[in-house]
């Protein structure tokens, strides 16, 4: 019924790939994204209160009985979905979708009414129900190109919108082509992953070309060995995002008996 | 009415203008009371204002709590002016008239006890002006595509729908009260407040045919306000439990049964304060007893549906939620609780005539209805939120704060004491519409027995 | 102010008052002779709705030719099935409610709306191929009895609960409707036994026992009548329940609306209104009731059209608002099927004649309060309610069945939605047939029970008097508890 948002507007379209097979539960992207986002410190209470602000979380999940019990390590954060379902109940606008396929969110309209987080079924939205405050030494590590919110303000993952923005103006100043694989360009989270389990890139591009090929033959039941294990995250809920999971890659019985 | 009690004008005007020309005795100790109440439910607002959201119990995945629960409570709670007012108006039944003017009253504080909530509940409530339709300077408007700009629309709208409906049904009264009121400024007053009503028939008819194209009018708002509040939930994807086509007429049955519980209270009480027994008699709490059994039992069918419809499909999101709000601690008392007061406690017991008769009876049923339909919208909110799926990592649970129950009874005192008020300054029980009663009221005799019946105006 | 009336000296009477004579034993006489007298009118109408009833029977024999497996061909009986049961079956409710709301107009017409009834059993005998068309529970689809062939728990369920359910409801509801109909007809049938020769003596001699008219068993007429009508509002709102879900959604996999069953039962409801008064309007011109069917009775059930007009559109756009707001892809294709894909015209139509007409056109009062008015849009309603119920019922029969591979069982691709499936001349037969039928059926019972009711007749005349106020003259109208 209602066009993509994000198709056939400006050139990119931002995405990320997430390979589950690859993610070791380490959070090196959450402590990232905290530094890089000026997110409040979440001190044991804000978690114990439920109230923690991680834009990027891993989720633990447990499979099977002991001892055949394994870990899996989710990766969510905000999909940046083309249909999403967080924007048209905003009464203020204060989060929409931009020419480039993010879903943004502006800090100084958001009154907090809270509708987005709830209607967001991947709860990636993240409120700020204290007034985030830093000790005085810690005030020096807060990055500039970011907005410090107030409390009353939803917030969740930009993609690391001041990122790509500066990046993009480095090389329309420079007059160069804008890389994606490029280590200014990535969001902090996909430059901290030690195993690389996190690409950046335009959906409309390189990355785009990749996804396509981990998602062939798909629907939502790839082949674990060869392509098409890429899906994204409720899919039956329309919400179309730009985040493309990896399903993992469990060893075959020969294998596990050839190591030991 | 089988036993009504023939008063003259003189009698009826004493009566009901005693509580506006008089004090009575207990009025400063309930008006400090509430007062009070309302005091420290707003102190505690100014502890939250100055604090944040953070001295609720709400948290990530329970960003919706007590506000929005007493939101939808007291939305529901002014359906019941308009039900009393306009529906049984524009059906002829004579019984409503004693309660119209004490529902719709209702009406007015409720919305606007409601509205309030919507300011408690928001993270920056100096910033809620933004929803307002004017672009204040920014070039943007608000996005007419969220429910929470639908709701104001509808609130508002019904708000000054009632307000004026209360105000037409006004005048003969205020001209009675002006007539009869002593001191320096009241006569000037009520006067411009009554616009010169004189009792011209001429101005008897327009009254009543404003009356009349109001009560039709309204009754479209009536039925859009509620079903708007219900889609803040129902077009939500994001929750389980929410996304059913039934919320709308769920919504509004639900209002209309706490609704007239809520005025049948508000008749006991105007019947034991204001010493109304000769205008509010057995019967009127009998008519109001047998809709409510009618209301409460289509209530009842429309919660069965979406029980139904919710868990026909057999997916488990559904069914965990269902299974936790049933049957996990803290909601499965709360979930028996709500089904004993709202319908399997009141519902046998006004089968009784006895039951329905009696003021008192009435007033501990519906005080259980309105119990019990709290804890529903209370229920329908909180557990989808509680355990959405499939992020069983951030599953949650909610305990309300102190400041949210302050604030909570804030609101109940802020309708009381609205209330109290109004009937201080103006009748409660409509005077004019008592003694049309009286005078439309007639008996006919058939061979040797009486049939109580009523003049109508020949077609 | 109250005053005592006498009430022999101030009858109701006069020009556009509902009862055209002065004494009770005039009524009484005129009404018996329009009933028992065969009028020429009468035997063309049942002559015509026979034909009518014989060619649905050819098309329903040509379709039953090629048996009962195809759903798809099937829908268009479907729909006629619903039409009726929207129509005829809820037509009784105009005399069950305005009874209870203690509405003198109803009086004239309770019994021509009771007399639906008799159609109502028309639609059990409709009802029982149905129970051939519908599969059993387990073909793979979620359905209200929540059977899951993969869990032992509810694999337990018989897989023909639906049909077995369904069925006792439509015959309780023609029970129901009947007894009503007993009830109500009792005090004239007695009537009839005292006034009337030949078979229709016997006939209600039968019917109506033991009645003379004592104060014990006018006051246990009146009690039961209402615990009678309050059950058949139950039983009606039960079979569409039951109908709409088994029926109709499950049919539809992604088609999750709640509220639904009550969407078909108020769509019913304006259906019964507008047959009542499409049967006012015949009783007027053909039956000879001119004095008895009045501009009030129009009037009064004019309002109630408008009403429930006004209600189907927010019906309507409750389940719409939440199916296309959260744009969910399993919604989306049914809203696709529905509403704006193969079945977009029927649905407008619908839309247009079931909801806008009656707003533009019944919200001006000088069209409520005339006869011709009300008709017209009866009419239109009736077209309305017979598309509305056409996009929905042929539409659900021809969605492929959960073994195919874009349908599963909780939602439906966009590619399974089905192409329009247009009426065939066997399809054109049945909707003329059932039609028909309708008529048939209750012109026949409208021979047997009179289609006023005469006692409600003379009880108005005890209730409505005309007395002096003042310098004026007043009616006053009793209301007794």
């Amino acid at each position: 019924m209602l066009e993509r948002q994000g198709t056939d507007m400006a050139d990119q379209k931002w995405g990320m790939v997430v390979d589950i097979d690859k993610c070791t539960g380490c959070q090196a992207c959450v402590v990232a994204c905290q530094s890089e986002n000026n997110v409040p410190i979440n001190e044991e209470g804000h978690f114990t209160q439920r109230r923690a602000i991680e834009w990027i979380r891993i989720e633990r999940v447990w499979e099977g009985e002991f001892p055949d019990v394994k870990a899996r390590f989710l990766p969510v954060f905000c999909q940046h979905c083309d249909e999403a379902p967080c924007e048209p109940v905003c009464p203020v606008y204060a989060t929409y979708h931009n020419s480039e396929g993010l879903n943004v969110q502006v800090y100084n309209r958001c009154i907090g009414t809270r509708f987005c987080a709830n209607n967001c079924p991947y709860q990636a939205r993240y409120f700020n129900f204290w007034e985030p405050t830093w000790p005085e030494s810690l005030k020096n590590q807060l990055n500039p190109d970011v907005t410090v919110r107030s409390r009353g303000i939803m917030e969740k993952c930009t993609f690391c919108i001041q990122r790509i923005r500066r990046s993009t103006r480095d090389s329309d100043r420079e007059g160069t082509e804008l890389e994606e694989d490029n280590r200014a360009l990535s969001p902090a989270c996909v430059n901290a992953c030690p195993t690389q389990a996190l690409k950046f890139g335009d959906l409309n591009g390189h990355l785009g070309e990749e996804a396509a090929e981990h998602l062939e033959g798909h629907g939502g039941h790839g082949d674990s060995h060869h392509g098409g294990r890429g899906y994204h995250m409720l899919d039956s809920l329309g919400t179309h995002p730009n985040v493309i999971y990896l399903k993992k890659v469990d060893p075959s019985a020969e294998e596990v008996e050839a190591h030991g | 009415m089988q036993e009504h009690v023939q008063l003259t004008q003189k009698e009826i005007n004493d009566d009901l203008l005693a509580p506006v020309l008089g004090m009575p005795k207990w009025w400063y100790g309930a008006v400090g009371f509430l007062l009070l109440v309302i005091f420290i439910g707003l102190a505690a607002y100014g502890y939250e204002l100055y604090w944040g959201m953070g001295v609720t119990g709400l948290n990530r995945p329970v960003m919706w709590g007590f506000y929005i629960t007493n939101f939808v409570f007291w939305i529901g709670i002014s359906h019941a002016g308009i039900m009393i007012s306009a529906i049984l108006r524009l059906t002829q039944a004579e019984w409503r008239r004693p309660i119209t003017r004490a529902a719709e009253v209702m009406t007015l504080f409720s919305l606007v006890a409601a509205l309030s909530n919507i300011m408690f509940h928001v993270g920056r409530p100096w910033r809620l002006f933004w929803v307002y339709p004017y672009d204040f300077s920014r070039g943007l408007f608000m996005n007419v595509r969220s429910p929470f700009v639908w709701d104001p629309s509808a609130v508002m709208t019904y708000l000054i729908g009632s307000s004026l409906f209360v105000y037409v049904a006004l005048l003969p009264d205020l001209a009675v009260v002006r007539d009869r009121a002593t001191g320096k400024y009241a006569p000037t007053v009520y006067g411009i407040l009554c616009l010169g009503f004189r009792g011209t028939p001429r101005q008897w008819k327009l009254q009543g045919i404003a009356g009349i194209l109001l009560s039709a009018l309204v009754l479209p708002v009536f039925v859009s306000v509620h079903s708007i509040v219900s889609w803040d939930f129902a077009v939500a994807i994001g929750v389980e439990g929410w996304h059913s086509t039934i919320f709308a007429p769920y919504f509004i049955i639900g209002a209309i049964h706490s609704g007239v519980s809520a005025v049948a209270m508000i008749m006991a009480l105007v019947v034991w304060l204001y010493k109304a027994d000769r205008y509010i008699r057995p019967d009127h709490f009998d008519a109001i007893g047998r809709l409510l059994i009618v209301v409460s039992t289509t209530w009842f069918f429309f919660f069965f549906l979406e029980w139904v419809f919710a868990l026909y499909t057999l997916e488990s999101p559904e069914i965990a939620m269902r299974e936790l709000q049933v049957f996990q601690n803290p909601f499965w008392w709360l979930f028996v609780i709500f089904l004993l007061t709202s319908y399997f406690i009141p519902v046998p017991m006004w089968l009784f005539k006895s039951v329905r008769r009696s003021p008192m009876w009435m007033f501990i049923t519906t005080i259980l209805v309105n119990i019990g339909m709290w804890l529903e919208r209370f229920l329908i909110i909180i557990p989808g939120l509680a355990r959405r799926q499939p992020f069983e990592f951030d599953w949650g649970s909610y305990t309300p704060s102190l400041v949210e129950i302050l604030i909570v009874c804030e609101t109940f005192a802020f309708v009381s004491l609205g209330m109290l008020l109004f009937a201080k300054v103006f009748p409660l029980i409509p005077i004019f519409d008592m003694k049309e009663g009286m005078i439309l009221r007639d008996e006919i005799r058939i061979g040797r027995r009486t049939v109580p019946a009523s003049i109508r105006e020949t077609p | 102010m109250a005053s005592h009336v006498d009430v022999k000296s101030h009858q109701g009477h006069g020009e556009g008052q509902y009862v055209p004579f002065t004494t009770q034993e005039e009524v009484v006489s005129d009404l018996i002779t329009k009933h028992t007298k065969v009028s020429d009118k009468w035997i063309s109408g049942v002559v015509a709705a026979g034909l009518l009833l014989l060619l649905g029977v050819v098309g329903f024999a040509m379709r039953l030719a090629n048996g009962m497996d195809d759903r798809v061909v099937w829908g268009y009986y479907a729909l006629m099935f619903a039409f009726i049961l929207s129509t005829a079956s809820a037509a009784p409710m105009i005399a069950i409610a305005p009874r209870i709301a203690n509405a003198h107009w109803r009086r004239p017409i309770s019994r021509a709306a009771e007399l639906w009834s008799a159609a109502g059993l028309f639609s059990l005998l409709l009802f029982i191929p149905m129970l051939w068309i519908l599969p059993p529970l387990n073909d793979g689809r979620r359905s209200l009895w929540f059977f899951d062939p993969d869990d032992p728990v509810y694999s337990q369920v018989p897989i023909y609960t639906p049909h077995i359910w369904a069925a006792l409801a439509i015959l309780g509801l023609v029970i129901v409707g009947f007894v009503l109909l007993w009830l109500s007809a009792m005090p004239d049938l007695a009537l009839m036994r005292e006034h009337s020769t030949g078979f229709r003596q016997k006939f209600a001699a039968k019917l109506s026992g033991n009645w003379v008219g004592t104060t014990g068993q006018w006051n246990m007429l009146h009690h039961r009548m209402g615990i009678i009508g309050a059950f058949y509002f139950m039983m009606l709102i039960f079979v569409h329940f039951l109908v709409t879900m088994d029926f109709l959604i499950v049919l539809v996999p992604g088609w999750i609306d709640a509220l639904f069953p009550i969407t078909h039962a108020a769509n019913a409801l304006q259906a019964g209104v507008a047959t009542v008064i499409l049967s006012m309007i015949f009783m007027r011109q053909f039956g000879g009731y001119k004095e008895y069917i009045t501009l009030e009775q129009f009037w009064g059930l004019s309002k109630l059209l408008f009403a429930l007009s006004l209600l189907w559109f927010w019906f309507w756009f409750s389940s719409f608002n939440v199916f296309w707001y959260g744009k969910k892809p399993s919604e989306q294709a049914v809203l696709e099927l529905l509403m704006v894909g193969p079945y977009l015209i029927s649905f407008l139509a619908g839309f247009v004649l079931s909801f806008l007409a009656p707003l533009f056109v019944m919200v001006w009062n000088p069209v409520r309060k005339s006869i011709w008015g009300p008709t017209i849009m009866s009419v239109a309603v009736l077209f309305g309610v017979f598309f509305d119920k056409l996009r929905y019922y042929v539409a659900a029969y021809s969605v492929p069945g959960i073994g195919d591979a874009h349908v599963h069982k909780h939602f439906m691709d966009m590619d399974a939605i089905p192409k329009v499936h247009m009426p065939g001349l066997p399809d054109i037969f049945i909707i003329l047939g059932v039609i028909g039928g309708a008529v048939f059926f209750y012109l026949i019972f409208a021979r047997l029970i009179p289609p006023v009711s005469i006692w409600e007749q003379k009880e108005l005349m005890l209730y409505k008097v005309h007395k002096a106020y003042h310098r004026t003259e007043v009616f006053v109208l009793g209301k007794p508890r």
